[in-house]
């Protein structure tokens, strides 16, 4: 009755949304009945809410077979309570319409599978069911499912006091044997020492001999024992096998996916921490769930009595301003594995830089991250991956706000690299990887490329992309990082702080430049492998273009050209856009050299930029411009050499000019296009007749006005006007 | 000159504190980064002399150690365990079972007669090295609950902490304020067990994780054990093999004490002076594979295809899921070493 008179009530299902806004309105003294008209519009057009009209109003004797209303209805309470929960109003509704058999008894158990509460469970709505118990011809299965839901939910009760004052009617149940060992539990969760009575002893006692000494007999008499000794004169034996089991099979993971998902808005969590905790072999795997915050055990004050400071644990702190207030004197937490979830602990954190709060955090989250991903043998990640992605993107935001990755997730990504399949967890995995902090020359191959080399050539294309990506996420955090923290007129900066770690600028520069150099292997042979892949290819150029701005970006006196194996394959492809963002590329690379050379002229001890390099920088842009303008491909000089006999025998006319911009492939389209805008009339199509001056120019214009804007620099910065190639950038 | 000298200074320090901060405290005081150290089990020991364990450890206490079969746990360092503190932590942990066993029950008048009461104590004289701490003994005492008046309370569990000859290295890496003893073993109730671990990790900011004994680890026990025949006897040398066929196949393999004995002594080198009692771990891959191949000779089948499970001698037994029994309280220090180094073997940095 309860139940729908709040349906019909003005406190409204709490369908969180509707109450709030409801709410809201209602505090802000717009029109009333405006938003009580909103409202009511609402829920007559929730389906949720019209399905839980349907069971608060269906008749008895509703004929169950055939009838789609209600298997469509149910369907949909279903779907609410698995993912939601069920609001106390409707938990309410559905047990009365279960336990009152309107349609049967087939729907019961049914729906008492479903009654997932999403936050507590109204005591009346028990209290009625346990009546209909007595009342109804529920089947004893069904009686059976009843008493383990209320088990299961039991602390999820919002009271105990009517059921407490029902307990001689639910003693009545144990005389039923199949209900006994459940009716025995809940009446060991209710007893208290007022309903300790000499006919119940006498009750039970008669019971054991009957059906013997069942734990769950033995279990409520030593519970009465307790209570009065004085009336349960049977001897115990003392190791009474502690209590009853668990009966929450069929709600258990529903219990506590709804309750996760609900997240914090559930205060009585409790009861799952007790279900879970009774019963610690089933819940082996653990080590990803955060501590809960909680503030340090009084014992500080023993072992500093004479702290005169008030100290203000983490866990009263609700507000960046409250933080900013105390920061003088937080109190971190007990465990510093609860920081993880909150994001200002995690400023105050970042903050105070507090050595040992690190290592603590540091011990927890490598502990948890072993456990998961390397010592288990069963191979379990798979099972509760969904655990294990969630832990990991929660890890991930972390670092992301920190802007830095943690020692042990990175001692960890070094092991577990060497045990990874490349395709669990990929995004988590290699946005960590992507987030170490840099890693010495002399390790790095070690540690680094052996595993991802094995892992590189051994996987997909998609693994390929997202391992360049990864690399070039990595190398912008080590650029980044140096860029923030050093000088740049202090070239050798020794870090001899109490650390051991002495990491100078040289031995940063050779980390990098290690980097950049692996990734050069892995893009030339993986270019090969997948045949010159475009969205590979791609991949590969985001890294070169944060390779070659890292003087002028960065500030990182170093300049690293693509090996031969990138650069080719870019030059020629067949693709407009990697040969433009190539020529972009490039013109970077000539904007960071010209500009460390005059530094180096202005400043008398700058770096030294190795000859090798200039030498390469100019062998490849007189490549480019000899393939792109002057249309002198295969000259004997260049990287590529094909024999001149060969070169005839593909019959291929005029073949130094198949790569310049006009006969290029991937831009020949644009060279037909602007051949029949330009030269309308003309039947016969000679491409070649581009190649003169005037056109030439105009081409070169049309294709900049297609979006080509690192054709443009690059043009700009090393073609002069003449349109004729200034052979090379002077050394 | 000077504000040059400061600028750098303030940049540098900057520098450095990121780094600090991104490599970890830990990291930066274990060497360079932790997984840059690449620990493993040491490949050579020494021989198990019968240490004079007997004079510096309290009988009673040895004779608990020696009587209880523990399941063991790696755990990472205890933020602020003191050991002065003992008496206090017995306090609160009590306290806190109590908590746990109440939780979710209607028992709401709690005698403290029949709570648990627990104790801490010091195990002085087990360790081997300066850097040790000093072993810790925690024991749960109950009453049983429907007990008379003058029944005694008995102990239900007990708890070993303990760090034998633990790696110099690492334990000096430790800041101020992280005691570490990496070693927890337990036996009674596994309920109590749980209760226990989640106090520590909530008091102490540390982890548990479950310390299995690894095949290397079986097989350097055996040596070890085998090594004391002449001043103890092993009255036999027992392994148990699983190997994979369906339905697995279980192999009890009995070896007898002499021929043990005479097999262990054709594979040990000859060393001279100071070096005589070091042993190696080529010496005992020889020895197992002479036990290996004598057992193929009669049965034509080849152990090295299965798993070992279990070791076991008069002087102790050892199981693969990471259950130890020290019998003879001579040779404990040395197989507590060996298992404390497997057990900073697990820590995550």
């Amino acid at each position: 009755m309860a139940a729908t008179l709040i349906l019909s009530g003005p406190s409204d299902l709490d369908q969180s949304s509707q109450s709030d806004q409801s709410a809201s309105s209602r505090s802000n003294n717009r029109s009333l009945r405006v938003a009580e008209k909103e409202r009511k519009k609402n829920e007559a057009e929730d389906p949720f809410v019209l399905a839980l009209k349907y069971f608060s109003d269906v008749e008895a004797g509703t004929p169950v077979h055939g009838n789609d209303d209600v298997e469509r209805n149910l369907v949909l309470v279903e779907k609410v309570a698995y993912s939601k929960g069920l609001t106390p109003e409707a938990v309410s509704i559905m047990l009365e319409f279960a336990m009152s058999l309107r349609m049967g008894t087939t729907l019961c158990a049914r729906v008492l599978k479903c009654l997932i509460p999403a936050t507590v469970v109204p005591q009346e709505a028990v209290v009625r069911a346990v009546v209909w118990l007595g009342v109804g011809k529920i089947p004893v299965g069904t009686q059976i499912l009843f008493i383990k839901w209320v088990l299961t939910v039991f602390d999820m009760i919002d009271a105990k006091d009517q059921l407490r004052a029902v307990y001689g009617f639910i003693f009545n149940f144990v005389t039923e044997e199949n209900l006994c060992p459940y009716i025995c539990h809940l009446l060991y969760l209710l007893t208290r020492k007022e309903s300790v009575r000499v006919f119940r002893v006498r009750k039970l006692l008669e019971l054991q001999s009957k059906l013997g000494r069942q734990p769950f007999l033995l279990s409520l008499l030593s519970l009465y024992k307790v209570f009065c000794p004085e009336l349960v004169t049977l001897s115990i034996p003392s190791r009474v096998k502690s209590g009853f089991r668990n009966h929450n099979m069929p709600w258990k993971s529903a219990l506590i996916a709804v309750q996760k998902r609900n997240g914090a808005q559930v205060a009585s969590s409790i009861s799952l921490a007790s279900t879970m905790k009774t019963n610690p072999r089933k819940r082996k795997h653990c080590h990803l769930v955060l501590p809960v915050l909680s503030s340090v055990v009084s014992k500080r004050a023993q072992t500093e009595p004479s702290s005169s400071r008030k100290l203000v644990p983490l866990v009263q702190v609700h507000s960046f301003a409250q933080l900013l207030e105390n920061m003088h004197r937080i109190e971190l937490p007990a465990q510093m594995g609860s920081l993880l979830g909150s994001s200002l602990a995690l400023q105050y954190l970042d903050c105070v830089q507090d050595e040992s709060a690190l290592l603590r955090f540091n011990f927890w989250l490598g502990y948890a991250l072993h456990e998961e991903f390397l010592f288990r043998g069963d191979g379990g990640a798979s099972q509760n991956s969904e655990e294990a992605l969630q832990f990991l993107n929660t890890l991930l935001s972390t670092q992301h706000f920190l802007q830095e990755g943690f020692s042990c997730s990175e001692a960890f990504l070094f092991k577990f690299l060497n045990v990874w399949d490349g395709s669990l967890l990929r995004p988590q995995i290699l946005g960590l990887l992507s987030s170490i902090p840099v890693v010495p020359s002399s390790q790095i191959g070690r540690l680094l490329f052996e595993p991802l080399m094995q892992l590189f050539f051994t996987s997909s294309l998609f693994f390929k992309c997202g391992l360049m990506d990864c690399l070039n996420n990595m190398l912008l955090k080590w650029l980044t990082w140096h860029s923030v923290y050093a000088l740049e007129d202090d070239l050798d900066i020794s870090l001899n702080s109490h650390t051991s770690i002495n990491m100078t600028l040289s031995g940063f520069k050779d980390s990098v430049m290690e980097l950049v150099d692996f990734v050069g292997r892995l893009a030339s042979l993986g270019l090969r492998l997948e045949g010159c892949h475009s969205l590979l290819l791609s991949f590969i150029l985001d890294f070169y273009e944060t390779v070659c701005d890292t003087f002028l970006k960065y500030g990182l006196p170093l300049v690293v050209m693509p090996p031969p194996g990138v650069f080719y394959p870019a030059l020629l492809a067949t693709d407009p856009v990697s040969v433009d963002r190539l020529a972009y590329i490039m013109y970077r690379y000539k904007v960071n050299l010209t500009s460390a050379k005059s530094q180096e002229r202005l400043t008398e001890q700058a770096f030294h930029i190795s000859r090798q390099t200039f030498r390469e920088f100019n062998h490849y842009t007189v490549v480019m411009v000899n393939c792109l303008w002057n249309s002198k491909m295969f000259q004997p000089d260049m990287g590529i050499q094909l024999g001149e006999e060969l070169l005839l025998k593909s019959n291929v006319p005029q073949y130094g000019k198949s790569f310049d911009l006009i006969h290029h492939p991937a831009f020949m389209s644009y060279a037909v296009d602007f051949h029949q805008r330009c030269l309308p009339g003309r039947q016969d199509m000679d491409l070649n007749s581009l190649k003169h001056s005037k056109l030439w120019s105009w081409y070169q214009e049309y294709l900049f006005s297609q979006g080509y804007d690192g054709l443009k620099q690059f043009v700009q910065s090393n073609i002069c006007r003449q349109l004729t190639a200034s052979d090379s950038l002077p050394t | 000159m000077e504000r040059l000298h400061n600028s750098v200074k303030s940049k540098s320090k900057s520098y450095r504190m990121s780094h600090r901060s991104s490599f970890g405290a830990a990291a930066s005081r274990l060497g360079l980064t932790p997984a840059l150290a690449g620990r493993r089990l040491n490949t050579s020991r020494r021989a198990p002399k019968s240490h004079n364990i007997t004079e510096k450890v309290s009988p009673e206490q040895l004779a608990l150690l020696t009587k209880t079969e523990w399941q063991l746990s790696y755990v990472t360092p205890l933020y602020r365990f003191g050991h002065t503190q003992l008496k206090s932590y017995a306090g609160q942990l009590s306290a806190f079972i109590a908590a746990g066993k109440q939780h979710g029950l209607a028992v709401e008048v709690f005698d403290p007669q029949t709570a648990f009461r627990v104790s801490f104590s010091l195990v002085q004289g087990m360790t081997e090295s300066d850097d040790d701490a000093e072993t810790v003994l925690i024991q749960i005492h109950s009453k049983p609950l429907f007990a008379g008046q003058d029944e005694p309370q008995r102990t239900v569990w007990s708890g070993l902490l303990t760090c034998v000859n633990g790696n110099p290295e690492y334990l000096r890496s430790l800041p101020e304020y992280f005691i570490c003893l990496p070693l927890f073993g337990s036996s009674g109730a596994e309920g109590l067990t749980t209760l226990v671990k989640s106090w520590f990790q909530q008091s102490f900011d540390c982890c548990f994780g479950p310390l299995e004994i690894s095949h290397t680890s079986l097989q350097w026990l055996m040596a070890l054990w085998t090594d004391c025949h002449t001043e103890s006897s092993i009255q036999c040398l027992k392994m148990i093999w699983t190997l994979p066929a369906v339905p697995p196949l279980k192999v009890t393999y009995t070896v007898n004490p002499e021929d043990a004995w005479e097999l262990w002594s054709s594979v040990r080198k000859k060393r001279g002076g100071e070096e005589e009692d070091c042993i190696d771990i080529e010496e005992v891959t020889s020895f197992m594979r002479g036990l290996m191949s004598h057992f193929y000779r009669h049965f034509k089948l080849d152990l090295s295809a299965g798993s070992l499970n279990q070791v076991s001698t008069a002087l102790g037994s050892a199981k693969s899921s990471g259950r130890i029994k020290i019998s003879n309280r001579r040779y404990m220090v040395t197989t507590l070493a060996l298992l404390t180094e497997c057990a900073l073997l697990k820590m995550p940095i």
